[in-house]
């Protein structure tokens, strides 16, 4: 889980801090601020910013009291980038697939199939 | 730039109509022997597929190519209902970019005027149930959630 795309996506692969950063794309917002449409305790929501400071997708002003969070977006582009792979990989299997039913179709079936496969 | 559509748009959604109704449709990702069938990218053959086709149940399977080599992924079925709609995980288990992030599948199959509309979902996120049991508390979910989390941070060492 090394490398910055599995950082990104795991940090992303939680609710919570999609919804942070989602309220983060309307702008800056303090942990107090970020902490109130959520049930959860002040500690759960800095860690849930820690992973998305570590990974890159928010930074944090440096003053102790007012931190406020900010958006980062360099770091979702690696996610386009990674979802155009599964996008390819769908779309071509789901070509297959309808090739694979057009065979089903003029009179293939599971026994016989096996012998025309290529 | 636009981070909210930024966001939406780390989710997959491909809608295609198949010319074959939903039961035929819906085999084809429920049996091995079918998945084998048209499973992977173009220049990829999957010759290796095992499934067991019940909630909670695992599947696993293998796509090759002769410039990208064999390549592994497996997932658990979620939710089945026949003909209609089918949820599982799916995870790449090589190396690689993408290897080990779960992500979640979507499947749902509406029969219109004998052909079938497939609506697939894939998303990195959990489901919209758990999202919102997170939100309501501190959920069983939520405690998975939060142990990778921690699992994640202390990996590194942040």
């Amino acid at each position: 889980m090394g490398d910055p795309l599995s950082t990104t996506l795991s940090a992303l692969a939680d609710p919570t801090r999609r919804a942070i950063l989602a309220r983060l794309a309307q702008g800056d917002a303090t942990v107090n601020e970020l902490a109130e449409p959520f049930e959860i305790s002040l500690p759960a929501v800095s860690r849930h910013l820690k992973v998305l400071e570590h990974a890159g997708l928010i930074s944090r002003g440096r003053e102790a009291q007012w931190r406020p969070c900010k958006l980062k977006g360099q770091n979702l582009k690696a996610v386009d980038d990674w979802l155009s792979v599964y996008r390819r990989f769908w779309e071509e299997s789901f070509d297959k697939m309808a090739t694979y039913i057009d065979e089903l179709k003029h009179g293939e079936h599971d026994g016989r199939a096996k012998k025309n496969r290529r | 730039m636009d981070a909210q559509r930024k966001i939406a748009d780390n989710e997959l959604l491909i809608v295609r109509t198949f010319d074959a109704p939903p039961s035929v449709v819906f085999a084809l990702w429920s049996r091995a022997a079918h998945l084998k069938r048209w499973m992977g990218p173009k220049n990829f053959t999957c010759p290796e597929a095992t499934v067991d086709f019940r909630v909670g149940g695992t599947y696993r399977a293998m796509i090759k190519s002769t410039e990208y080599g064999e390549n592994w992924f497996a997932g658990v079925y979620r939710e089945i209902v026949p003909n209609k709609r089918l949820v599982f995980t799916f995870t790449w288990e090589n190396e690689g970019p993408s290897a080990g992030v779960e992500t979640q599948v979507t499947i749902t199959f509406e029969e219109r005027n004998g052909k079938t509309v497939q609506t697939f979902h894939q998303a990195p996120f959990r489901d919209v149930e758990r999202r919102d049991s997170h939100v309501g508390g501190w959920s069983e979910a939520f405690d998975k959630e939060a142990a990778y989390a921690a699992k994640i941070a202390k990996e590194h060492a942040i």
